[in-house]
């Protein structure tokens, strides 16, 4: 102990770059946190560039008139077999990670006021958002494969008759497809749904075994004894990261 | 947020992080925000048809999302400005990298059909 005490003070007086402490004013693990994430945020952009290039490479093909219209393929929610409803099991799906964030954030915030108790808390809670917007994404793929998705083939293309059926049919009402309605559309769009859709999965089933350690460390009470829960903080890190993901995915995947 | 660290502000070895609570109000109100802006794309989605300027949008209002986000619940308002700045200079240049392939993906598009 004296002899890190001597350290610290002879680091006093070497100026900020020269490794004593952190030009960026926060924690060595903190900093890679951010690194790693910045990291990871360019795996996301180089999958979303392929799949805006390739979208926009597809616009029109020999048969169909566009792309999928995401309205004519994610319009299922659970329980309501048969109806038109577009969207809205996706926005139950960014309710609930909406949710979780923000039960992360109120953990991070007991945290800094070292209330072991709301810690616990508030990550039970994160960690069943987690679990609940993996179940909803479960069933999600399950329907879309059920419905014919394959990573080497399309056949959600539309044609004409169909972009007019599925735009006369109004919100929540019954909705069937009818014969010629639907044709071979452009490949990588299954594929690249899944990549992308599953990569976030992954990263939030990651992101909740995280939570999950995390949430066992503060129970036995492992940051009490350390006198902080920075840890909470890196792993919220990291949960607001897939939830910041999810926001573009939401964008270009179901709204667009 | 400030570009230079005064001496004693990190201590490699010594280390306690900032502990203050700023409170959970600023948190309600990012997640009410969050929220309002998800329902407002909902609607959007059904009232308007789509059209290129719906798609604008879209992407605005996801981006103001990941402001929010990123500001707020990941804290980086907060943050050293050389911190933020060395996260979000790359991710501009990745939004320039996105829509310069959009253009080459419909010239590609075009090519096809020559």
């Amino acid at each position: 102990m004296a002899n890190q005490t001597t350290t610290a003070a002879s680091f006093e007086n070497q100026p900020t770059w020269a490794g004593g402490r952190s030009p960026f004013n926060v924690s060595y693990g903190k900093l890679m946190m951010w690194i790693f994430l910045l990291s990871d945020a360019f795996t996301f952009s180089s999958l979303l560039v392929q799949y805006g290039t390739q979208r926009f490479s597809n616009v029109v093909t020999a048969i169909t008139t566009k792309w999928p219209d995401p309205a004519s393929i994610f319009n299922h929610f659970p329980g309501m077999h048969g109806f038109h409803l577009p969207l809205l099991f996706v926005s139950v799906m960014t309710f609930i990670l909406i949710l979780s964030s923000v039960t992360m954030v109120l953990a991070v915030e007991a945290g800094h006021r070292n209330s072991k108790k709301e810690v616990a808390k508030f990550m039970i809670y994160t960690i069943l958002g987690g679990l609940a917007f993996l179940s909803c994404q479960a069933w999600e793929w399950y329907t879309f494969i059920h419905e014919g998705a394959r990573l080497d083939g399309n056949t959600f293309g539309i044609t004409k008759q169909g972009y007019d059926h599925l735009h006369s049919v109004s919100f929540g009402s019954h909705f069937e497809w009818e014969v010629g309605d639907r044709t071979f559309g452009p490949v990588p769009f299954a594929a690249l749904f899944f990549i992308v859709t599953g990569f976030h999965g992954f990263h939030v089933f990651s992101g909740v075994v995280i939570n999950v350690v995390v949430y066992i460390m503060t129970v036995r009470g492992v940051f009490e004894r350390r006198g902080h829960y920075e840890m909470i903080e890196k792993a919220g890190l990291y949960w607001h990261f897939v939830d910041l993901v999810w926001v573009f995915v939401f964008t270009f995947f179901y709204l667009i | 947020m400030e570009f230079y660290n005064k001496p004693g502000d990190y201590d490699a070895i010594n280390y306690i992080p900032h502990t203050e609570s700023h409170g959970t109000k600023e948190l309600w109100k990012t997640f009410w925000l969050l929220l309002g802006i998800t329902l407002f794309d909902f609607m959007i989605y059904f009232v308007m048809p789509a059209s290129g300027f719906r798609n604008f949008i879209f992407i605005f209002f996801g981006l103001v999302k990941a402001y929010f986000i990123v500001g707020a619940f990941m804290h980086l308002k907060h943050e050293k400005m050389t911190l933020a700045l060395i996260i979000l200079v790359p991710t501009i240049f990745i939004c320039g990298l996105i829509i310069g392939l959009l253009y080459e993906g419909s010239a590609l598009e075009v090519m096809k059909s020559m």
